[in-house]
């Protein structure tokens, strides 16, 4: 049985090969980042290799595998949404160097000192240019398909429109501003319009895609659901980028809007997690890897604590004045990503990689393994920086304790965190090469009842 | 609910929110200039965020709250701190942190980019943000009072808001350069001896690591009686 339907379909496994592999670059990093806080490093080490060099890795990493694992699932998913192969596989590849050229230059870049020095958008200028390239050779090979296909579909453009949405607003983070709460006000546009705007729709279209194949609940429900989630997560996201401009100097009204609308925000996602409980409920395809099961349903869950009920209460305006920026933050800023993005990129991997291999039914016990262990690895870490964060805002910001005396008690939570981190290490490292060597189980994969694309 | 719905709910979702939000970004920048006092946006203080960008001084510290959580926020540091105390920790962090158990690392900052570092720092310290971070107002509030009135201050906030951005007392303030009542009941200087010291440490101590002070002599004086008052006695006098 054919398990992919289109050749051009097999661009995204080096997508999500090279995702993996940084994955695993960006957890060793965060390790690193905790040691940091929880010892005393000699001086000539953090001369050579300070905290702020490490994080800027840690971070650009995370984006960089996180925005190839939605490259690489958006050109899956599209020849068969299209009905047709891939405008041109080459420029996908091409792309892919590009892409991964840049990153790979800015990481060692970073090592050198050659940043930018603005968190999460260090990148300099020319490699930057690189980048945009890459974006612009995406998105005219994603909108050329569409295009160029006979059928088509709200997920389609929803997709594109998810993508240019994107990449648009990246170019807001590019030039040198001279005013600081200019800088920032825009810093947000790239940073909050991706993970609360952009990010989403390209994660509510994949997930809509998957559940679709993975249940065979009818298009046109999925579809439905799709406008309405994504409807949500632009209403109450864009004026939510007020919850980062309470302390930047701004008009008052902002405290209002960002209050209000970021209050607002946990609602697409709890619609998200009803939808996807509706249609597993009403799925008409018999269960073939549990596995995958196990990433859509984690996936909607955590993303509805880590990002939902977390960011909800982080962003209270009177809350907000005494943990923003602290640990509170870190806490919610690792429950987030991993829950809304990186158990969505894993979604993905699950989804595809057998396929493209040709497996239908796989051995999935080291993946269970390491679902478990990420997951609840990565829920006590941010137990863990929340306990700290707690502390730290406590002690700083109500009893008035100085920053350093505030932050020595934190010391001890971080060698936690460090522990902690090693299992979800262990977790990611098992997880990552359960996917690069899966292998078809024994037993047989009962028969799919819709089409024969919808077996998983 | 139709699929005709669904699309309704998506376009009038999407474009109202659009629609506030650009207003507001209009409106925005309609009022920076008020917030950021942008007529004192000089040259200056704009080689100042280069510096700052240069260094990537961000990936550790917030400023606004936002960066990395690893060291201190950088809004209020000019009036935390003070101008000699920030040009002396960014070019010589291995002797300012000698002690600490946190280090900040040597950047190779040099003297005309440590005072464009202040100017920047002096300027994002009177960015009108709701006061925020709330423990840092009270230095704020401070250095306005040591510059228009020093001899009405109480001396214990006077001290703890002028000194407590290296030394602590009764728990408060930072630990890099030792507490209070400790120094005062280590040190055998006299009263004139005490504010030459606060005013330029070198001349008394050659090698010492504490910058000198940016205070008036009055100002000095009345922290020295302070320090010294906390050697005859435990108790505080408030």
């Amino acid at each position: 049985m054919m398990l992919i339907e289109y050749q051009s379909q097999r661009v995204s496994l080096w997508y999500f090969r090279l995702a993996l592999v940084l994955f695993i670059q960006q957890v060793i990093m965060g390790l690193w980042l905790s040691i940091n806080y929880a010892f005393t490093l000699p001086q000539d080490l953090v001369n050579v290799f300070p905290f702020s060099t490490a994080r800027e890795i840690h971070t650009n990493v995370l984006v960089a595998w996180m925005l190839l694992g939605f490259m690489g699932g958006t050109y899956y998913i599209l020849p068969p949404e299209c009905g047709r192969e891939l405008y041109s596989p080459k420029i996908a590849y091409a792309q892919l160097i590009i892409f991964v050229a840049a990153a790979v230059t800015a990481v060692i870049g970073f090592l050198f000192g050659w940043t930018r020095g603005k968190p999460l958008l260090e990148i300099p200028f020319p490699l930057n240019g690189l980048i945009v390239v890459a974006a612009l050779l995406f998105i005219a090979n994603v909108a050329m398909t569409i295009i160029q296909s006979k059928q088509k579909s709200a997920l389609q453009w929803m997709l594109l429109g998810g993508v240019t949405f994107l990449a648009v607003m990246y170019l807001f983070g590019m030039p040198f501003y001279k005013n600081l709460n200019t800088d920032y006000y825009y810093w947000w546009w790239v940073i909050h319009l991706w993970v609360e705007g952009a990010w989403e729709v390209v994660t509510a279209s994949i997930v809509a895609y998957i559940i679709m194949r993975v249940t065979g609940v009818d298009r046109k429900v999925v579809e439905k659901w799709l406008y309405v989630e994504t409807g949500l997560f632009l209403f109450t996201g864009i004026v939510g980028t007020g919850h980062h401009y309470y302390w930047i100097g701004a008009p008052d009204y902002w405290i209002w809007w960002g209050g209000i609308f970021s209050a607002l925000e946990p609602l697409p996602i709890v619609l998200m997690v009803v939808d996807t409980w509706m249609h597993v409920r009403e799925r008409k395809n018999p269960i073939v890897n549990p596995l995958t099961w196990y990433y859509i349903i984690g996936l909607a869950i955590y993303h509805l604590v880590g990002a939902g009920l977390w960011g909800f209460m982080h962003t209270l305006p009177p809350i907000n004045y005494y943990t923003h920026g602290s640990q509170v933050t870190v806490s919610h800023g690792h429950l987030a990503f991993f829950g809304a993005y990186a158990l969505l990129n894993l979604t993905i991997f699950y989804f595809a990689m057998p396929r493209l291999k040709g497996i239908n039914k796989y051995q999935d016990r080291l993946g269970k393994w390491g679902f478990w262990i990420t997951t609840i690895g990565m829920f006590i870490l941010g137990l863990v920086f929340g306990i700290a964060g707690i502390l730290q805002t406590y002690l700083e910001r109500f009893l008035d304790i100085g920053y350093s005396t505030a932050h020595l008690t934190m010391m001890f939570w971080f060698r936690v965190a460090f522990g902690v981190g090693l299992v979800f290490l262990a977790g990611v490292v098992i997880t990552v090469y359960h996917l690069f060597t899966i292998k078809p189980s024994s037993i047989p994969a009962p028969e799919p009842v819709v089409t024969p694309a919808s077996n998983i | 609910m139709t699929g005709k719905t669904a699309r309704l709910i998506f376009w009038v979702g999407t474009l109202t929110s659009a629609a506030i939000f650009l207003w507001q970004t209009y409106d925005f920048h309609m009022q920076t200039p008020k917030f950021t006092h942008t007529d004192k946006l000089t040259a200056e203080v704009v080689a100042g965020k280069k510096v700052w960008h240069k260094y990537n001084c961000n990936d550790c510290h917030t400023i606004l709250g936002f960066g990395g959580y690893y060291a201190p926020d950088m809004t209020k540091a000019f009036y935390r701190l003070g101008e000699n105390n920030i040009a002396s920790i960014v070019q010589h962090p291995d002797v300012m942190y000698k002690n600490s158990f946190r280090k900040m690392p040597q950047l190779g900052v040099n003297e005309t980019e440590a005072r464009q570092l202040v100017s920047f720092l002096r300027w994002v310290g009177d960015i009108e943000n709701r006061h925020w971070p709330p423990q840092d107002e009270k230095f704020v509030q401070a250095y306005k009072l040591r510059e228009t009135q020093p001899q009405k201050l109480d001396k214990v906030h006077l001290v703890l808001q002028a000194c407590g951005g290296c030394h602590t007392f009764e728990n408060q303030g930072r630990n890099v350069g030792g507490d209070l009542t400790t120094i005062a009941n280590r040190i055998t200087y006299d009263r004139q001896t005490l504010i030459n010291y606060m005013i330029n440490p070198q001349s008394v101590r050659p090698g010492v690591t504490m910058p000198p002070q940016d205070v008036s002599p009055q100002t000095a004086a009345i922290i020295a009686d302070f320090i010294l008052s906390l050697k005859s006695t435990k108790e505080v006098s408030k």
